[in-house]
């Protein structure tokens, strides 16, 4: 409470409202989210009464398995990168105490996302299925342990790769072809949706996803049933799940001290004497350095370092790989639908909606890797800043680098996602122009602002994107991505339900395809011109 | 070389440096020293473009740092105390992104890395990450960097910490050898035997304020002292602060159990 109170005299007003109403406006707007999709699942009727129900069961895997892949990185990283640890290890703290706080840390910071998808979840879904404010108290009794435990899965498969993981370079590689392999696997499925491929009913695409949700062994089944039982009165039966899933946290906490104890301090060894024993080649992609001659020599300096520096930061890749094994589970799910055979009003609604989702994800990864690449530089700004090149310079290589990147994976994406939707070729052009567009615009606000938020002390991305210049950016990220595809989702809906004219729909997309340019400029000229003035005043 | 006139600078109320004025001419190696806080880092720091003076001119090379630094920067380097370098690059990356930084087209350039690495000792640590590397090595590494681009002026802080007995006496060799070569070299330390040894001039610092220009001999001369730097330093610095050096009680330093 002292920390908060400090925190809140040290920051201005304007930053703690900014931050408090960013995240409850973020929350609200996943409240209506998930209100909208059980009212919708409502509509259907039949079969949805059973989706609906055993949706919470799949939320919570969804979330548990995020969790537990998220508290790999996040474990590795506080347990064995952590400066704290080796201090902690020349005091006379027990390997035991040890591993159980930084368990817990790791768990802390992992779960926040948590937070900020179940409240919203479940205010939605007491209000849907009429529960009652006891529902929400018997939810945060069950995420608790729930966390801990899936948190926890993650410390011990941490703490088991980092202490028995062969490094043979041949096993690194399997490895990581095997990730991607994993990660790519629903891709190997895509194919254009068609009403022949799929004769049977959506849930029967569903249902597989509801039968490993609902498995009577899995944590998320007892957390599920547990909060719903107990919500209804059935304490016995609510009792025994909420027993079963502590008594199981707690089991998993004696594992990992057990584990922690035998296997932390050697595994710790093995990560602070790998340096010198690795053998890799002096350069890493040696071949990409006269493959860039046509660039200038400095940006083509930068751009190289960036690059390797990325590859070579276990914290950065993983992450950028759990992004897109996401995004691969997501583009999966099309297949799912009979999109076919909705009516045009509902098929022109999905295709916006996937623009909204390719240009959150955009968003996202604009806010989580482009915003902290400067602040990245940390303590060896000062060579960039002692080099023959100028700030804005610097700058403009950052965002040439990001816009380059992002815009490669969010046009790919968009163009995928409307091939599985069989788009007409107007919308597909006006779905892969806002990609492009929203793709340049965010990666120059996420540029711009993190040069004028710049933290040269703080080694932790995930830190950088946490304070008011990282929330700033994504909230400005967000509004600009609905204000770029709003005007030409209203158009084409309004078309299709005939409240406008052919005329008034073509110059209308005109007039939208203007504002988005106009929109886009000023979105990537303005924030670089003040991030490269911010740059250019500061001091090292 | 290096022309210093009137530099001022604070930090809200601490006034770190007062109205410096100096000139280094070219090839000379100029040792500028002071106790702890007195304005050492921060002048070298203003020197090399990476703070700005709240008022004073530079010029490096007859370049106006604050006018034309992409012009001053291209022909100085800086060795900071503290080697913060880019930790997941190995030593090659790293020489090759600073070629690539100094536009160094030169097409020996990658054989003089080599060259360099094994002449600094860092043959066998090619491979491995900066991050890996002992501050030892990396202060080495540095010192590479620095010297890749042939740079007519060169500012170092501390230029020995970290450094084992064999890398002092190639790091001094070093330095005067570039010096002999028409080099400026400006640098900073606190172990006033090296000051002694391989300084043409030496300037003394405290508390922001220049208080001793000159060779050896005319600074033992103004201190009204004979004998080492040690004893002029600790003279002529103790007069400006009002610190006992002889006769009066030295404050001692404990440890509360």
């Amino acid at each position: 409470m002292n920390n908060l109170r400090r925190l809140l005299r040290r920051e201005s007003v304007f930053k703690v409202v900014f931050i408090l109403a960013f995240a409850f406006g973020l929350m609200g707007g996943f409240f209506a989210l998930f209100l909208d999709a059980f009212r919708f699942l409502s509509a259907l009727g039949g079969a949805s009464f059973m989706i609906t129900r055993r949706l919470f069961s799949l939320f919570f895997l969804g979330l548990g398995v995020m969790l537990a892949l998220s508290n790999i990185v996040t474990s590795y990283s506080t347990l064995f990168r952590s400066r704290e640890t080796s201090f902690l290890l020349t005091s006379p703290v027990d390997i035991r105490s040890l591993v159980t706080y930084k368990y817990l840390e790791s768990t802390l910071l992992s779960s926040w996302a948590f937070l900020f998808l179940i409240i919203p979840f479940t205010a939605a879904y007491t209000l849907h299925e009429e529960l009652g404010l006891i529902f929400a108290f018997w939810t945060a009794a069950f995420s608790i342990p729930f966390v801990l435990l899936c948190g926890g899965l993650g410390t011990l498969i941490a703490l088991l790769a980092v202490r028995w993981m062969p490094r043979g370079r041949l096993f690194r590689i399997g490895a990581i072809a095997a990730v991607v392999a994993l990660t790519l696997r629903p891709l190997l499925d895509f194919r254009p949706v068609n009403l022949q491929d799929q004769p049977s009913f959506v849930l029967n695409r569903l249902l597989p996803g509801l039968q490993l949700a609902s498995h009577p062994l899995a944590p998320n089944h007892w957390s599920a049933e547990g909060i719903l039982l107990l919500s209804g009165g059935d304490f016995a039966r609510g009792g025994m799940f909420w027993l079963t899933l502590v008594a199981n946290t707690l089991v998993l906490a004696l594992l990992i001290q057990w584990l922690g104890t035998r296997t932390f301090f050697p595994a710790w060894q093995r990560v602070a004497g790998e340096g010198g024993a690795r053998r890799r080649p002096a350069e890493l992609l040696g071949w990409l350095q006269p493959a860039l001659r046509f660039l200038p020599h400095d940006i083509r300096g930068m751009i190289l370092k960036d690059i390797r520096a990325f590859l070579r930061d276990p914290l950065q890749w993983s992450q950028a790989l759990i992004f897109f094994g996401l995004l691969a589970i997501y583009f999966g799910s099309f297949r799912s639908f009979r999109y076919d055979a909705l009516p045009d009003v509902w098929r022109n609604l999905i295709v916006f909606l996937n623009i909204f989702s390719v240009a959150s994800v955009i968003c996202s990864l604009a806010s989580r890797f482009v915003f902290p690449q400067l602040s990245l530089e940390g303590h060896s700004f000062w060579i960039l800043g002692l080099a023959p090149t100028g700030m804005r310079r610097i700058l403009i290589t950052k965002f040439l680098l990001a816009a380059t990147a992002i815009i490669l994976v969010s046009a790919s994406l968009m163009g995928l996602a409307t091939w599985m939707l069989q788009v007409g070729p107007a919308l597909k052009a006006i779905s892969i122009g806002l990609a492009v567009a929203i793709s340049l615009a965010v990666s120059a606000m996420a540029t711009g602002l993190g040069a004028i938020f710049l933290d040269l002390k703080q080694p932790n991305p995930v830190a950088i994107i946490s304070g008011f210049g990282g929330t700033m950016n994504l909230a400005l990220s967000l509004g600009l991505m609905l204000t770029s595809i709003l005007p030409f989702g209203l158009l084409w809906h309004w078309h299709l339900q005939g409240r406008i004219s052919d005329t008034v729909f073509v110059r209308g997309n005109l007039a939208a395809a203007a504002w988005l340019g106009i929109l886009t400029l000023l979105a990537t000229v303005i924030p670089l011109w003040l991030g490269a003035r911010s740059l250019a005043r500061r001091e090292y | 070389m290096i022309h210093v006139q009137q530099l001022d600078k604070s930090f809200g109320a601490v006034h770190a440096v007062r109205n410096l004025s100096f000139d280094v001419p070219a090839g000379e190696l100029f040792c500028f020293l002071g106790p702890n806080g007195a304005g050492k880092t921060t002048t070298i720091k203003m020197l090399t473009g990476l703070l700005r003076p709240d008022r004073g001119v530079i010029r490096i090379g007859g370049h106006d740092i604050a006018a034309d630094p992409v012009a001053a920067k291209t022909i100085m380097g800086y060795i900071p105390d503290m080697p913060f370098l880019y930790e997941k690059l190995t030593p090659v990356e790293f020489l090759k992104f600073i070629a690539d930084l100094y536009n160094l087209r030169d097409p020996a350039t990658p054989r003089r890395i080599q060259e360099s690495l094994l002449s600094f000792g860092l043959g066998e640590a090619r491979s491995a990450l900066i991050g890996d590397l002992s501050h030892g090595m990396r202060q080495r590494l540095l010192y590479i960097a620095t010297f890749l681009h042939n740079p007519r002026v060169v500012f170092i802080d501390e230029p020995l910490i970290g450094l084992d007995p064999h890398s002092i006496r190639m790091i001094k060799d070093l330095l005067r050898q570039k010096v002999r070569g028409g080099m400026t070299i400006l640098l900073t330390t606190h172990i006033l035997a090296l000051a002694e040894e391989i300084g043409d001039r030496i300037g003394i610092i405290s508390n922001g304020t220049l208080i001793a220009l000159g060779r050896m001999d005319e600074l033992r001369r103004q201190a009204g002292v004979e004998g080492k730097l040690e004893d002029v330093f600790l003279k002529l610095t103790s007069e400006d602060t009002g610190t006992p050096t002889q006769g009066g009680a030295r404050p001692m330093l404990s440890i509360p159990n």
